[in-house]
């Protein structure tokens, strides 16, 4: 079981964010789009935290978080965006979706480590 | 021309590769260069070909009627140009007129305009409807500048950045092994941004970082180039194109066409495109690769509608800082 779902369709990000987390003594997992996400949220109930990207092939971001609070039914796990994404209407977006955070890409794990612990614990 | 960003000129220069043998008029040309952000390739004749076919990224061609030796030759020489490069205007410098009245058959055609050598003036008009036609706002070229070396620097560490004076050019010519395109759209330009470079540069960064080998590594280049390509995109989005209305309702689009035996890449446009040349040193081997980065907007251009997206900057949030809703 997983703490921390990555999903992202660049394997440059999910490789950098997978390692970072896990040297720092996370369990991770990671899907490659929206619809993947979905499948490996569903089949890992231990996932705490959905990491998720906005801009992705075959489902964005954001509409797999609406997924998860509306067709999934999923009201605890956390999620945060990690997106090159910073536009108000887009965050409105995901705030309305139950999102807890946005993170302007690129990744820098140090400033948001602690924040992921307390999110999984 | 090569320096950091800090420094970088707020002016677009162009490359003209020039095809004038007359020793009379060569201080002419050099000194009409100098004034008008020109940079004039000069190459020894029988290589033109050859030349046109390396990674000098051209604005056009400055041509001599005598060129080659003959008229015939000179006909002969254009007309190869013409054919091989199509995109790439062919300025002819005549003895008496400046039009293309009366050049041997065939030649007309390969040629766009022509100017005489008392009338420099007319080639400056010349050159501003080929090249110099598109104005781009200084405030992009030194956002670009910022944006793309910010995000180089995040993925590639290691690296000492510097980048050239941009420059316009009309060639379409696709350098190295690998591209990448993004679409652009928003109210003031619709195009696309296209990065360049080749592979073994890039791959042996990602063997060194990874310590393993090529073989398992090379389709990591693309997703590498795919990262670095998104994140430029991104800030470009956040800083001048916004929430606004991408593009104005417009579904125009164009074929992009790739001739990969030539290649060459055509956006549909005669526009000359806005580019930017990076090159990327290794402080610990000095080795260094090379990064072309090309802005085609080839759907709308209007920089008049050009405006830097004001942000709240009390609530701004540093990238890759987290902000809690």
């Amino acid at each position: 079981m997983a703490q921390i779902l990555i999903v992202d369709d660049s394997s440059t990000v999910r490789d950098e964010v997978t390692t970072f987390l896990k040297n720092a003594g996370l369990d991770v997992i990671s899907a490659v789009d929206g619809k993947d996400g979905l499948v490996k949220l569903k089949s890992d109930p231990g996932i705490r935290l959905v990491v998720a990207d906005v801009n992705m092939p075959n489902m964005d971001g954001l509409t797999m978080v609406e997924k998860i609070r509306g067709e999934l039914g999923n009201s605890k796990v956390n999620l945060i965006m990690l997106t090159t994404e910073s536009s108000p209407n887009m965050k409105e977006r995901g705030k309305a979706a139950g999102v807890k955070g946005w993170i302007v890409k690129p990744f820098k794990g140090a400033a948001v480590l602690e924040t992921f612990k307390k999110l999984v614990a | 021309m090569q320096h950091g960003t800090s420094a970088m000129n707020d002016k677009p220069v162009s490359k003209l590769l020039v095809l004038d043998d007359s020793p009379a008029h060569a201080w002419k040309i050099k000194a009409f260069c100098d004034a008008n952000d020109l940079v004039a390739l000069k190459v020894r004749k029988g290589a033109e070909m050859a030349v046109l076919l390396t990674n000098i990224d051209l604005g056009g061609i400055l041509y001599c009627e005598g060129y080659g030796g003959s008229p015939e030759e000179s006909t002969r020489i254009a007309a190869e140009i013409h054919s091989a490069r199509p995109e790439l205007p062919i300025i002819i410098r005549r003895e008496t007129q400046a039009t293309l009245a009366g050049l041997p058959a065939g030649a007309e055609q390969a040629f766009c305009a022509a100017y005489v050598a008392s009338d420099m003036g007319a080639l400056r008009k010349v050159i501003d409807e080929y090249i110099f036609c598109l104005m781009y706002p200084n405030a992009l070229l030194r956002g670009i500048a910022e944006i793309t070396t910010s995000v180089l620097s995040s993925q590639l560490k290691g690296f000492r950045i510097s980048l050239d004076t941009p420059y316009i050019v009309r060639d379409r010519v696709i350098f190295g092994e690998l591209f990448s395109l993004m679409p652009l759209e928003s109210a003031w330009c619709r195009g696309y941004m296209m990065l360049q470079t080749e592979e073994d540069p890039l791959l042996e960064v990602l063997v060194r970082e990874k310590a393993s080998d090529a073989a398992t590594n090379f389709r990591r280049v693309n997703d590498l180039l795919g990262e670095v390509t998104n994140l430029i995109w991104g800030a470009f989005k956040n800083r001048y194109i916004g929430d606004g209305k991408a593009s104005n309702g417009h579904q125009v689009q164009v074929p992009l066409l790739v001739n990969h035996k030539h290649k060459y890449i055509s956006f549909g446009s005669e526009n000359p495109q806005l580019c930017f040349r990076y090159t990327l040193t290794d402080e610990s081997t000095t080795r260094s690769l090379t990064l072309y980065q090309r802005f085609a907007f080839n759907l709308e251009w209007s920089p008049d509608d050009f405006a830097e997206i004001a942000h709240d900057v009390a609530g701004l949030v540093e990238s890759g800082e987290m902000e809690l809703f």
